[in-house]
């Protein structure tokens, strides 16, 4: 399968697969379901329904798809740049807090959140300024530095939560985002807000980033082939660092958005359970939207959709949790696994065997590399 | 990769097939009375403690009065509005039990926008006419293991007991500062029995979770080896893993029965650690308000309000010899030991209580009565700074 840029019946061809794999995932769920003796007619009509039934229900899988675009385009500019970035995790936790922070002080509503916003993409970006000089100063691979630092940003988290931004009359959470500060609700009755502009702007400000500009080009070449890139002039450690930068931003952007657009409480737990795991799903999301912005907006919607729609099925089909938590891994699955055969072919083809391919050229009669 | 058409084809009708043989009608049930929803925080069932007991309750009324009930597990704190808000949306619930003081706010936005709707909240405040609250004063069961704790603590030799707790919600301050007070009760009973007071302290961590049972492990384990006699579960679902912590201790020292114990929480857990490690539980009723509250929906008694459950009125109680049986039906139907069981486990129990000396019994019921009659009235706590207060007054530091 070539790995370039395709055309629009390659794209056809992408999406088909995506499609299958979703509709093997469900049937395989279905499957499980029976096995247990559930009725899976119940549970994917309540699934369903409960995410794009109605008004109401497409307004919650929405709310649950914003920060999921957000987490998803930090994974995925890594990785259109040749990179594995999961630092979503901890960047989200610190740009939740860093909005919740600006709460303290009295300001008027526009620049409130504005400033929320700013000190939140702030916060992930310099959460994710060690990973990048690490990786481009002395080589640390990306994967590394991310889980250990999503771990300092956890017990990081805990400890502000817990001692310096904790509500002096509720010791179980932080402090609220006041009035001023809270993104406005765009469905009443509901838990959308409209964080999902945000999402969805940021979504759009990056595909043009990546396919619009000289920069994005560069990341993207350095994604496809690093040897050759560094051969056409374009400096690795200046991919490196935007390329975490700009994740960081998207990642601290999902945190604010999501303590700044999330009723009823508007503020981040202790244990942060409302939090935790946004970062970890949003990669699930990149996935399956096959690491393009737009693609990511479906998914996350069909992500957001799952979780809604999940919550349905333990309702109404008395499904019980843990194995709504089965189907929704088994769907998320199957789903990933086009972009996964892409990722390990594109590997197989490019890295490892290069210098096989040296080796072999230097055998033949007349060819220099 | 070229998909193959065939396959799916082939899969398509496999899944249909399959799905059409399960299309078999099932036994028409009677049709319920009634439904409850019993919506859970993130700490879920299986804590053998909190939310079973919740579920226990309601589901014995459902059973008692021919209602059906539904139950909802969140999955994230995100969850907690839109499964309250789903119940409610949905007008088929006669009641909604929201199980824990971290659905508050889901219940205070809910009940707003549904006024129609029942609600009831176990442990929290939400003041509007279509809201039951119930709270219990955990104080005061607290005082009564913590002066179990602290004199039994004494008579074994350990200079500490310990307390593993949970997030730091308003809840937890009523079992801390009641603890507290027991702690050192139990301390000045010690003296007047023995003539010398034994400053048994205490050492308590609040873990931030209530449902990462590895950090109940953990934190009994640093107390265990700090010498703790008692460890008190304050964490719901973390008291398995405290009792773990306690286990391995027992073992490693060569023996089956404790000391070390746990004391256990909400539920009678007494006869986990095959009955001879956990020596006593603080009873947190939430099965008979959950109960209660079906029960007057049904009877159409229902009122908004708050209605508090204390020593009084067996809201809250130290584990008895009744309770033990009631319970281990719990621990059976939860798949943890089995019927034949159940003789070895109250024979092991009857041995670990009786040879705690009767004197220290004596005086936790002692200790009871004062409670109840209002000679005594044990500190609560409800914000930081009171706690605060409540731990300068009963410091408990050796």
């Amino acid at each position: 399968m070539q790995d370039r840029e395709m055309g629009f019946a390659g794209r056809i061809e992408e999406l088909n697969k995506t499609v299958i794999a979703g509709v093997v995932g469900f049937a395989v769920g279905a499957l499980i379901m029976i096995l247990y003796g559930y009725d899976p007619i119940s549970a994917y009509t309540a699934l369903f329904s409960g995410a794009f039934g109605d008004l109401y229900s497409f307004s919650e899988s929405l709310a649950n798809a914003t920060p999921l675009i957000l987490t998803a385009l930090t994974f995925a500019i890594g990785f259109r740049g040749g990179m594995f970035n999961i630092g979503a995790e901890g960047q989200l936790y610190l740009g939740a807090l860093a909005a919740v922070t600006v709460s303290l002080f009295h300001l008027p509503s526009g620049i409130g959140i504005a400033l929320s916003i700013i000190f939140a993409i702030l916060a992930g970006a310099i959460w994710s300024l060690p990973v990048a000089i690490l990786k481009a100063a002395r080589g640390v691979h990306e994967v590394i530095s991310t889980i250990m630092l999503n771990w300092i940003a956890q017990f990081l988290a805990f400890y502000l939560i817990a001692k310096i931004l904790v509500d002096p009359l509720r010791a179980e959470k932080t402090i609220s985002v006041a009035e001023w500060g809270r993104l406005p609700l765009l469905v009443p009755g509901t838990s959308l807000s409209c964080g999902i502009f945000v999402s969805l702007f940021a979504a759009i400000i990056i595909y043009l980033l990546l396919w619009r500009t000289t920069i994005g080009f560069d990341i993207r070449a350095m994604g496809y082939n690093p040897l050759a890139a560094t051969y056409a002039g374009i400096e690795k450690w200046k991919i490196i660092l935007f390329v975490f930068i700009t994740g960081g931003f998207t990642a601290g952007l999902a945190g604010a958005v999501h303590v700044m657009g999330r009723p009823p409480t508007y503020a981040v737990y202790g244990g942060m359970p409302s939090i935790k795991g946004l970062g970890f799903e949003g990669l699930a999301v990149a996935m399956i939207g096959r690491n393009h912005p737009i693609g990511i907006i479906f998914a996350a919607i069909f992500f957001g959709g799952l979780l809604a729609g999940g919550r349905m099925m333990q309702l109404f089909s008395q499904v019980p949790l843990e194995m709504v938590r089965v189907v929704e891994g088994t769907v998320v699955l199957f789903l990933a696994i086009p972009e996964l055969i892409r990722f390990f072919s594109f590997l197989r083809k490019v890295r490892i065997p290069l210098t096989f391919r040296i080796k072999r050229s230097q055998n033949k009669e007349g060819r220099q590399l | 990769m070229k998909h193959s058409p065939k396959l799916t084809g082939i899969i398509f009708v496999a899944v249909v097939l399959v799905i059409g043989l399960a299309m078999i009608p099932a036994v028409a049930e009677a049709a319920p009375k009634g439904k409850i929803a019993v919506v859970l925080d993130v700490g879920g069932r299986g804590d053998l403690s909190f939310n079973d007991m919740g579920y226990k309750g309601t589901d014995k009324a459902a059973a008692d009065f021919g209602l059906q009930m539904v139950e909802i597990q969140s999955a994230s704190a995100s969850d907690y509005l839109p499964n309250v808000r789903n119940a409610a949306r949905s007008k088929s619930f006669d009641l909604i039990i929201s199980v824990g003081f971290l659905l508050t706010d889901a219940v205070a936005a809910a009940a707003k926008e549904y006024p129609d709707q029942k609600f009831m909240i176990i442990d929290s405040v939400v003041e509007a006419p279509n809201v039951m609250s119930i709270v219990f004063k955990e104080n005061e069961g607290s005082a009564l293991v913590g002066a179990l704790a602290a004199m039994v603590a004494a008579h074994y030799g350990y200079p500490y007991v310990g307390a593993v707790l949970g997030i730091e919600i308003p809840v937890l301050f009523h079992f801390e500062a009641g603890y507290r007070f027991g702690i050192d009760w139990g301390n000045k009973a010690y003296a007047q029995e023995k003539d010398t007071n034994p400053n048994t302290g205490l050492l308590y961590t609040y873990t931030g979770t209530f449902s990462d049972i590895a950090k109940g492990k953990e934190a009994t384990k640093a107390m265990l080896a700090q010498k703790a006699g008692l460890v008190y579960n304050v964490a719901g679902p973390l008291g398995i893993g405290d009792l773990q912590a306690i286990t391995e201790d027992i073992k490693a020292k060569g023996k089956e029965a404790g000391p070390p114990f746990m004391i256990g929480v909400d539920a009678n857990q007494d006869w986990m650690g095959d009955g001879h490690r956990v020596l006593a539980s603080m009873l947190k009723r939430v099965d008979n308000a959950c109960y209660n509250a079906s029960e007057a929906v049904v009877k159409g008694t229902f009122k908004g309000g708050l209605v508090v459950m204390g020593l009084d009125v067996q809201g809250v109680g130290i584990s008895k010899d009744p309770d033990l049986l009631d319970f281990m039906e719990f621990g059976i139907g939860a798949g943890k030991i089995t019927a034949a069981d159940k003789t070895k486990i109250v024979s092991n129990w009857k041995n670990m209580r009786a040879q705690v000396p009767s004197w220290i019994w004596n005086a936790v019921a002692d200790l009871e009565k004062q409670i109840i009659s209002g000679k005594i009235s044990v500190p609560n706590a409800n914000t930081l700074d009171e706690m605060k207060a409540v731990r300068s007054k009963y410091p408990l530091k050796r």
